[in-house]
C-alpha cells in the first residue's frame, strides 16, 4: 500500500486547512474521516446517486469521485456551511425544506440542497423542469422528489423577495 | 375534522428536520470514536461450498490488523436465534449457501488496511450443487440447501408437507356457482431496499457491557440477539439507534452487529462496520420473487365466488421473518381483498442458494396485489363492468363473510376477523376515481384514453390493502421536567417515516403543550421502555398509540396535584395552552410548569392493551389500512417505453396526525413500487447465484425525471378514523406499495390491448407482450 502523504491546503467552509493526504483519499473521505464533516453523506460511493455532493468553487461536485489531491487550493462547501456563519441563520432552501418536509430519512438532504443552491446562483426563477433537471442526478430513495420540487421553488421565491 | 385538535392534524416541520438540513444528524455510519478500527468481512463466490481450508496468518501479519475471525474461533451460534427461519446457518459457517455469504471477518486500524487484510486469507473450497430458480428447487432432483432438511420447502408447524395452507369457506363449491372462472399465472420481481446508508454498525465495550450503535427498525429484538449469541445477559447489552436510516424493512443488522461486537471485544476497542453499496446488495435481505397461479369464480351479475391461489416464492438461504411474508399475502390480500366468499391459498415458500428474504414494505401485499389486481381486471372485462364499479361492488365491507381465523394463527401472528376499517375502501375509491377524472377518461375495454400514432395513452386501477399493526404489545413513558416540558421514551426508532415528530404532535396534544416543547428519545434499549420496533405498519397503531396512553396518565397524574388546589376533583380539569384549567370555569388554571416546579417526579406510563375485540363479534380483530391508485401511462408500442403521465393514491389513515408526513410516506411507496417494476431489476446469473448488477448505474432506482410532475403526483388523505388508534389514526405506510404496479399494469392493458403477467413492465417486456421482440 501506498504510504506517501501529500500536503495540500483546502478551504472547506471558509476555513483553511493543511492536510496530509494519501493518494487515493476521497474528498469525500477528506471531509467525512479527517474533517469530521458528517453532513456530506456516501450513498453508493461511486459517482451514481449524488448524495455526497459539495459545491467547489460555486459547482456542484460528486465528492467520493474527487482525490482530495486534486482539490489543492479549492473553496469548498459542505452542507455544514451553508447557514450563515454569523447567525446561524438557515438558507432559503433549508428553510423550505424544513417547512415543506422536503425529507425523510435524510440522507440525500444534503446533496440535494447544495445541487439546488448551485442552480439558484446561476437561475433564480427557474421552471419546473429546470429544477427537475438539475436533480436528476441526485437519487432520492425515500421518493421525495415532489416536495423536494416544491421546496426548491418556494426557495426560489423567498430569495425573489429579497428574503 | 381536525379543527377541535391544536396540534394534531397540523401540517407542522418533522421534529428531525433542523439537524438534517444541517447536516448535523449523526446517522450510525457517521460515527467517530476514540481508537475507532473498521471492520470489513470476506464473502464467499460460491453459491454453495464447504471451506475445506482457511489460512489468515497472513492477513494477521499485516501491520494494523488486529483481529480476524472465522468460523473456526467464533462462537457456534446462529445469528437469529429466536426465529425458526433463522437457524440455518451458523454465525460464521464451516458451509456457504449463498455467494456473499461472511466467511471471515476483519478489524484494522483503517480501512483499507482491513481491505488488504481480505485479499490474504487463503481459503479453499470444496464446491457443491446450487439451485436459484424457485421452481428448479422444487424439482426432486434438485440439489437440497440443507441436506439436512431433506427438501428445499420450507417447513414450521403451520405447513403441511412443506405447503402453508389457508382454507376458508367451500372454494369448490364456490366455483360450481361460478359464471365464468379467470385463471392465469402472474410474477413478482425480487427486488432489493437499497437503503441509502448502507448497512452500519459501531460496538464499544466498557467493562462487560456493549453499547452497539446500529442503524436498525427493530432494537429490542438486535439486543436480544447480541445477548444470546454473545451469552451475555441483556442488561449488558444497549443498542443505540437514533436515526435509523431508511428501512423500508432492511434495518435488521443481527449478524454484522454480532460480529463486530466480537471484534471489539477480542481487539479492545471499538470497531466499526460499513458496507460497501455492492456489498449491501448481497450481504443483507431482499423482497421475495414470487409466482401465483390464481383461480378467480365470478357470476353474470358481477358477484365473485371464490378465489383460489397457489404461491411460489423464493424463500432463498435463511430468513429473520419464517413464512410470515407469504402468510400476510394468504391472510391481507388473498382473503380480506374482496368478498371472495370462499379463498383457498397453498404456499411454498422454497430455499434456495441466493440470499436472504426478508421485509420489505408492503410484505407479501405487493406481491399477491401485483397478482390478484391484474386478475381482477381480467374478470371486471368479462363480466363488462367498468373496473371502478367492479371494485366498489366487490370490495371488502364490515361484516362480510370473511376469513375468521380462529382456528389458524400463524406463529406469534394472530389473526382475527375482518374490522370496520375495510369500510374505507369505498371512499378511498371514489375519491381516487373523482380526481383522476375516470368517469371522463374511462372510455371502456379495449379503447385507450388516446392514440397518437405509435404512442397509446390508458388508464387503470388497482386497490390494496395492508396489516397496519405487527402484533405484540408497546409500551412508552413520558416523564415531565420542570420547567413543564416533557420527554417522551419509546423504543421504536425513526427511520425517516416521521415517528419522532407524530410521536411529539400527539403528546403535546394530549398533555396542552407546544410541539416544541415535546422531546422524543427513541431506541435506546437500556434507557427507553420495551417495544418491538418498527415495521408491520405498526409505528402509529403501537408505538404513538402507547405514547398517547403515556401522555394520558401522566395528564391524569398532573390533574391529580392541581385538583386540591383548584378545589375541584381531578376529572373537571383539563390542560390546554399549557396549563390545567377548570373545564367550566376557564378563569382558573394553573400553569403545568408550575405544577412541574413544585412535582417534578410525574410521569406516565402506559401499555397498548393489545390484542383488540370487534365490537359485534368480541373476537380479535385484524386491523387493516386500504388504499386505491389509479394510473395514467402512455405506451409506446415502437420502442415499448413507459411514459406514467400521472398517479392519484387514496389511503386511509384513520387520522392524519401531519398530513404532510403522510403525503411523504404515499409518494415513498409510490415510487418505490414504480421502480419495482419499472427499473429495479435484481439480476443472478443463471448458472453462478452471482448477482452481476450490484451498483446504483445498473440496478436503476427512480430518478425524478421518471416520474410525473407534481400536479400530476396526486395524493388523497382518508381520514376513517380507527376506534384503537390514538385519535383515531393507524400505520398506512406500507399500504401504498400494493396498489402501484397492478395500476400500472391495468394501465397498459387499456393502451395497448394486451395483458402482461410477468414481473417486470420494462420496455423489453411491453414489447414481448406486443408480440415485437426479434
Amino acid at each position: 500500500m501506498l504510504s506517501v502523504l501529500i500536503p495540500i491546503v483546502l478551504t472547506v467552509n471558509g476555513e483553511k486547512y493543511e492536510l496530509s493526504i494519501g493518494p487515493t483519499e476521497t474528498l469525500a473521505d477528506t471531509l467525512r474521516e479527517k474533517l469530521g464533516l458528517t453532513g456530506t453523506k456516501i450513498m453508493c460511493n461511486e459517482g451514481e446517486c449524488g448524495a455526497c455532493t459539495v459545491l467547489m468553487d460555486g459547482k456542484p461536485v460528486l465528492s467520493c469521485l474527487l482525490l482530495a489531491v486534486e482539490c489543492e487550493g479549492k473553496d469548498i462547501l459542505t452542507i455544514e456551511g451553508l447557514a450563515a456563519p454569523a447567525t446561524g441563520e438557515l438558507h432559503p432552501i433549508q428553510k423550505t425544506f424544513v417547512e415543506r418536509s422536503g425529507m425523510q430519512c435524510g440522507v440525500c438532504t444534503p446533496g440535494m440542497i447544495l445541487t439546488a443552491k448551485a442552480l439558484l446562483e446561476e437561475n433564480i426563477n427557474p421552471t419546473e423542469d429546470e429544477v427537475r433537471e438539475a436533480l436528476a442526478g441526485n437519487l432520492c430513495r425515500c421518493g421525495n422528489y415532489k416536495r423536494i420540487t416544491e421546496c426548491v421553488l418556494a426557495a426560489a421565491e423567498m430569495m425573489q423577495g429579497g428574503k | 375534522m381536525s379543527q377541535e385538535f391544536s396540534i394534531v392534524g397540523k401540517r407542522l416541520p418533522r421534529a428531525d428536520a433542523i439537524e438534517k438540513v444541517k447536516g448535523e444528524a449523526k446517522f450510525t455510519s457517521d460515527m467517530q470514536l476514540p481508537q475507532m478500527m473498521h471492520a470489513k468481512f470476506l464473502r464467499s463466490p460460491h453459491a454453495h461450498a464447504r471451506i475445506t481450508r482457511i489460512d489468515t496468518s497472513k492477513a494477521e501479519a499485516l501491520s494494523g490488523v488486529k483481529c480476524v475471525l472465522t468460523h473456526k474461533n467464533v462462537p457456534k451460534v446462529h445469528p437469529v436465534p429466536q426465529v425458526p427461519g433463522g437457524k440455518f446457518e451458523y454465525l460464521l459457517d464451516e458451509t456457504v449457501h449463498c455467494v456473499g455469504e461472511e466467511v471471515a471477518a476483519v478489524a484494522a486500524v483503517a480501512k483499507e488496511i482491513a481491505e488488504e487484510a481480505l485479499k490474504l486469507i487463503e481459503v479453499e473450497y470444496e464446491v457443491l450443487p446450487a439451485v436459484f430458480d424457485k421452481e428448479e428447487a422444487m424439482k426432486p432432483d434438485a440439489p437440497l440447501v440443507y441436506p439436512e432438511l431433506g427438501s428445499n420447502l420450507y417447513q414450521s408447524p403451520r405447513t403441511i408437507d412443506g405447503m402453508l395452507p389457508l382454507d376458508w369457506g367451500d372454494v369448490e363449491k364456490g366455483f360450481a356457482e361460478a359464471d365464468y372462472i379467470l385463471e392465469g399465472t402472474y410474477e413478482s420481481p425480487l427486488q432489493h431496499h437499497v437503503s441509502p446508508e448502507p448497512r452500519s454498525v459501531v460496538c464499544q465495550w466498557i467493562g462487560d457491557k456493549l453499547t452497539c450503535w446500529a442503524s436498525t427498525q427493530i432494537p429490542q429484538k438486535l439486543r436480544l440477539e447480541l445477548s444470546v449469541c454473545l451469552d451475555i445477559p441483556l442488561s449488558s447489552v444497549r443498542v443505540i439507534s437514533t436515526y435509523s436510516v431508511g428501512g423500508y424493512g432492511a434495518k435488521d443488522p443481527e449478524k454484522t452487529a454480532t460480529l463486530t461486537a466480537l471484534l471489539a471485544k477480542r481487539t479492545g476497542r471499538p470497531v466499526r462496520a460499513v458496507f460497501t453499496r455492492a456489498e449491501d446488495f448481497i450481504g443483507t435481505h431482499r423482497r421475495i420473487d414470487s409466482k401465483i397461479h390464481a383461480r378467480l369464480g365470478v357470476k353474470r351479475d358481477g358477484a365473485i365466488t371464490a378465489l383460489y391461489t397457489k404461491m411460489i416464492t423464493n424463500f432463498g438461504k435463511g430468513s429473520q421473518v419464517a413464512n410470515f411474508v407469504p402468510a400476510c399475502s394468504a391472510v391481507d390480500t388473498c382473503s380480506m381483498l374482496y368478498r371472495y366468499q370462499n379463498s383457498k391459498f397453498e404456499g411454498y415458500h422454497v430455499i434456495t442458494n441466493i440470499q436472504d428474504h426478508g421485509a420489505m414494505n408492503g410484505f407479501g401485499d405487493p406481491e399477491a396485489g401485483f397478482c390478484i389486481e391484474r386478475l381482477i381486471d381480467e374478470a371486471a372485462e368479462k363480466i363488462g363492468t367498468d373496473p371502478v364499479e367492479f371494485r366498489l361492488k366487490n370490495c371488502m365491507r364490515y361484516g362480510d363473510k370473511g376469513m375468521e381465523l380462529d382456528c389458524v394463527a400463524f406463529g406469534p401472528i394472530k389473526w382475527g376477523i375482518v374490522g370496520p376499517d375495510v369500510d374505507s375502501f369505498q371512499e378511498c375509491i371514489q375519491r381516487v376515481a373523482e380526481k383522476a377524472r375516470w368517469k371522463e377518461k374511462w372510455k371502456g375495454w379495449k379503447t385507450p384514453v388516446e392514440v397518437r400514432g405509435a404512442k397509446r395513452r390508458g388508464i387503470g386501477v388497482a386497490i390494496g390493502m395492508h396489516h397496519c399493526v405487527a402484533a405484540t404489545q408497546d409500551s412508552a413513558t413520558v416523564k415531565m421536567n420542570q420547567d413543564g416540558t416533557a420527554d417522551v421514551f419509546s423504543s421504536d426508532p425513526d427511520i425517516g417515516q416521521g415517528l419522532r415528530t407524530a410521536m411529539a404532535q400527539v403528546v403535546a396534544e394530549v398533555l396542552g403543550l407546544r410541539y416544541e416543547d415535546v422531546n422524543v428519545i427513541l431506541a435506546d434499549t437500556s434507557v427507553t421502555p420495551y417495544g418491538p420496533g418498527v415495521f408491520g405498519s405498526r409505528g402509529t397503531s403501537l408505538g404513538i398509540n402507547a405514547a398517547y396512553l403515556a401522555a394520558q396518565d401522566a395528564k391524569l397524574k398532573l390533574f391529580q396535584i392541581a385538583a386540591p388546589r383548584l378545589e375541584v376533583e381531578p376529572e373537571a380539569l383539563e390542560a390546554k395552552d399549557g396549563k390545567v384549567y377548570v373545564k367550566r370555569d376557564r378563569g382558573r388554571g394553573i400553569p403545568i410548569a408550575e405544577l412541574c416546579s413544585v412535582s417534578p417526579q410525574v410521569t406516565g406510563n402506559a401499555v397498548v392493551p393489545y390484542p383488540w375485540r370487534d365490537e359485534r363479534t368480541g373476537k380479535e380483530i385484524a386491523p387493516v389500512s386500504v388504499a386505491a391508485t389509479i394510473a395514467e401511462v402512455e405506451v409506446d408500442t415502437e420502442t415499448g417505453e413507459l411514459d406514467v403521465l400521472r398517479i392519484t393514491s387514496a389511503h386511509d389513515c384513520g387520522r392524519a396526525i401531519n398530513p404532510q408526513i403522510i403525503e411523504n410516506q404515499i409518494d415513498l411507496s409510490v415510487i418505490m413500487a414504480n421502480g419495482w417494476v419499472r427499473s429495479e431489476e435484481f439480476v443472478i446469473d443463471k448458472n453462478l447465484g452471482v448477482m452481476l448488477n450490484p451498483n446504483l448505474l445498473d440496478y436503476k432506482l427512480m430518478t425524478i425525471l421518471d416520474m410525473p410532475k407534481r400536479e400530476d403526483m396526486q395524493e388523497i388523505i382518508v381520514e376513517f378514523p380507527t376506534p384503537w388508534g390514538p385519535f383515531g389514526a393507524k400505520g398506512m405506510s406500507e399500504t401504498a406499495t400494493t396498489t402501484q404496479a397492478p395500476a400500472l399494469a391495468n394501465a397498459i392493458y387499456n393502451a395497448t390491448g394486451v395483458r402482461i403477467r410477468g414481473d417486470h413492465l420494462t420496455p423489453d417486456r411491453v414489447l414481448e407482450a406486443l408480440g415485437k421482440t426479434t
